[in-house]
């Protein structure tokens, strides 16, 4: 694989993180304009973990994913009970919030000699964990991805439980959900939690892919971007979110063709794409139809689905 | 002491104004479809782009680069509202996270992207300069300063929002809009064409938008491709400070947003600035979600939705 192709890939696994945090919340009937800033929160935390305390890699994403997770439940409790826009312009501007924070948050010690630590609208320079170690870009994407598969492989496994399929409930219909006996407000808490530890999750393997991070990488434009990609590939499935990001970036960041145009060919499809799918390519039904057509078994089998 | 206390708060209104224009657009939009149109702020950066093209090249200016920054605006309206909000399943559901209206507002977030990269294709210095309104000294009132633009933008903004409520209290057309607000189907019954009232507020809130466009760009003499993203903050802040839907709302809060940004900027400096408008805005949709000036009905509708 060239370097163009591991560089593309790379950006579609981390931006895959956001998607999936969007989606999370999409599916529980909450569109958040905020999962940007948990993802910035994984990268500062991560970040200090490994260049300033010294942690190992797993301990400083797990780190991250704690600290993310917190972030995301202290939004959520004043956040939880808005619906709609008004949540969407809460989660914003606490979003905002973290990013100015990030601009004038400054932690800075000395380490084997050099100072570092994260410096205002500096940014946060030399997480060198991984290029200390040698670890090649095509290990690094290695890592990004194996991640990214046990998060599926969870997400997945978990949309079949019945927690999944209360999540889903909510989203449906959040007073028929409470009627069955859901608590909606936990319940919802507990996705935007998860929701933040997968995007800090993604923000700790990206702050040390590029070994920078700064305050504008977590703006406005990539919580509305990974709400595009979940919704473009549609809330029917885990894989939608994916579909989103393997389209932008793969697709159009990937092929040289439309460079230059990539954004007014990207924005062209989607509006366009919206207009005959408002829930995306792989939406509740097509998801449903694929299933039943799995399920269906083969003529002549014995043992296959009762008559009638 | 008290001088400056003043000094900031005549800047604070006066920079409120054009936050108050840009909201009185988006609140239009807002009220009347009940869906986000993230492009607004985009589609006005398109008028201004193109006033700023036709300074350049064919030499307009003053009231001529006005019309076209208006004209675009309502240009680049129009396709944003062709592509994303006729046709998506009329005006049922709220701005939930369901159903069509979630898909408009990405829809026209898809746009603003496209806009963006045409404006920056046509002119892609970072930076252009914008024919300035006023090119004078600023009064000087006692110890006061007055910057003659943002008089000028005031007064705009306060004959806009006259016009805006003569026009929807006064006219057929208004009372049409407000039928549509009221119940759509209801609207339908007694014969409104319900699609055309659509189309024509969201070419009246472009146009408004185009408005606030200009001044905003002869103000600061300068355009650049932020202007989208600011505009759109900016208007939905202010917009959300004061009430959705509101046009008293919008006036209200983008004069308060205006006086808290330069307030907070002379007490605790500009970095801060930004995180105290965040702030508010966050602890007003937690207290009072409904807006500062939100009308009864703002509210039962609040409440009915959650």
């Amino acid at each position: 694989m060239d370097a163009y192709a591991v560089g593309v890939l790379t950006n579609m696994g981390l931006f895959a993180f956001v998607a999936l945090s969007a989606y999370l919340l999409l599916v529980a009937g909450e569109m958040s304009f905020g999962q940007q800033a948990f993802f910035g929160v994984g990268a500062y935390a991560a970040g200090v973990g490994t260049a300033l305390w010294a942690l190992p890699l797993w301990l400083a994403l797990l780190l991250g994913m704690a600290v993310g997770a917190g972030t995301a439940l202290l939004v959520g409790l004043p956040t939880v009970r808005l619906r709609g826009l008004y949540f969407a312009m809460a989660t914003l501007a606490a979003a905002e919030m973290v990013r100015i924070f990030f601009e004038v948050f400054r932690y800075r010690r000395e380490v084997a000699g050099r100072l570092v630590g994260p410096d205002g609208t500096q940014g946060f320079q030399e997480i060198r964990w991984v290029f200390e170690r040698g670890i090649e870009p095509l290990g690094y994407l290695g890592l990004i991805y194996a991640i990214l598969g046990l998060l599926v492989l969870g997400l997945v496994l978990l949309e079949r439980a019945p927690l999944g399929v209360a999540v889903r409930m909510v989203g449906e219909d959040p007073e028929l959900a409470a009627v069955l006996g859901v608590d909606v407000t936990r319940l919802k808490l507990g996705v935007a939690a998860a929701a933040g530890a997968v995007a800090a999750l993604g923000g700790g393997l990206y702050a040390h892919h590029n070994t920078y991070v700064e305050p504008r990488n977590f703006d406005i434009m990539l919580g509305v971007h990974s709400l595009a990609y979940a919704l473009v590939g549609g809330l029917g499935t885990v894989m939608g979110p994916l579909l989103g990001v393997g389209l932008d970036v793969g697709l159009l960041e990937g092929s040289r063709v439309v460079r230059g145009y990539r954004m007014i060919v990207f924005g062209g499809l989607v509006a366009l794409l919206l207009l005959v799918r408002p829930r995306g390519l792989l939406d509740e039904a097509t998801v449903h139809r694929l299933g039943r057509l799995r399920r269906r078994p083969r003529p002549g089998v014995p043992g296959g689905a009762p008559a009638g | 002491m008290l001088v400056d206390v003043v000094q900031n708060t005549i800047d604070g209104l006066l920079i409120g104004s054009s936050y108050a224009l840009l909201a009185l657009g988006f609140t239009l939009i807002f009220g009347v479809l009940r869906r986000l149109n993230l492009a607004y702020g985009p589609t006005i950066m398109l008028g201004a782009y193109a006033a700023t093209w036709a300074a350049r090249e064919i030499g307009a200016e003053g009231l001529a680069l006005a019309a076209i920054t208006v004209a675009g605006a309502v240009l680049g309206g129009a396709y944003v509202e062709r592509l994303c909000f006729a046709r998506r399943g009329g005006l049922r559901g709220a701005a939930t996270a369901r159903g069509p209206a979630i898909a408009s507002m990405v829809a026209s977030f898809a746009l603003w992207m496209q806009l963006e990269e045409v404006v920056t294709l046509a002119l892609p210095r970072h930076l252009y300069p914008f024919p300035p309104l006023y090119a004078g000294a600023p009064l000087v009132l006692g110890p006061f300063l007055l910057r003659v633009e943002h008089l000028v933008t005031l007064a705009v903004a306060v004959l806009v929002a006259g016009l805006l409520a003569g026009l929807l209290f006064g006219t057929r057309f208004g009372l049409a809009v407000r039928v549509v607000v009221d119940d759509v189907e209801g609207a339908r019954c007694v014969g409104v064409n319900v699609p055309w009232v659509l189309v024509r507020v969201f070419a009246l809130a472009s146009a408004v938008g185009g408005v606030a466009g200009y001044l905003i760009a002869a103000t600061s003499g300068q355009v650049t491709p932020m202007l989208g993203m600011w505009s759109t903050l900016k208007g939905l802040i202010a917009m959300m400070l004061g009430g959705l839907g509101s046009l008293p709302g919008a006036v209200v809060g983008g004069l308060a947003l205006g006086l808290i940004e330069v307030h907070s900027q002379w007490y605790v400096g500009p970095s801060y600035r930004d995180l105290i408008a965040y702030g508010l805005l966050f602890l007003c949709l937690w207290l009072r979600p409904a807006g500062l000036l939100a009308s009864p009905a703002a509210r039962a509708r609040l409440a009915a939705t959650g």
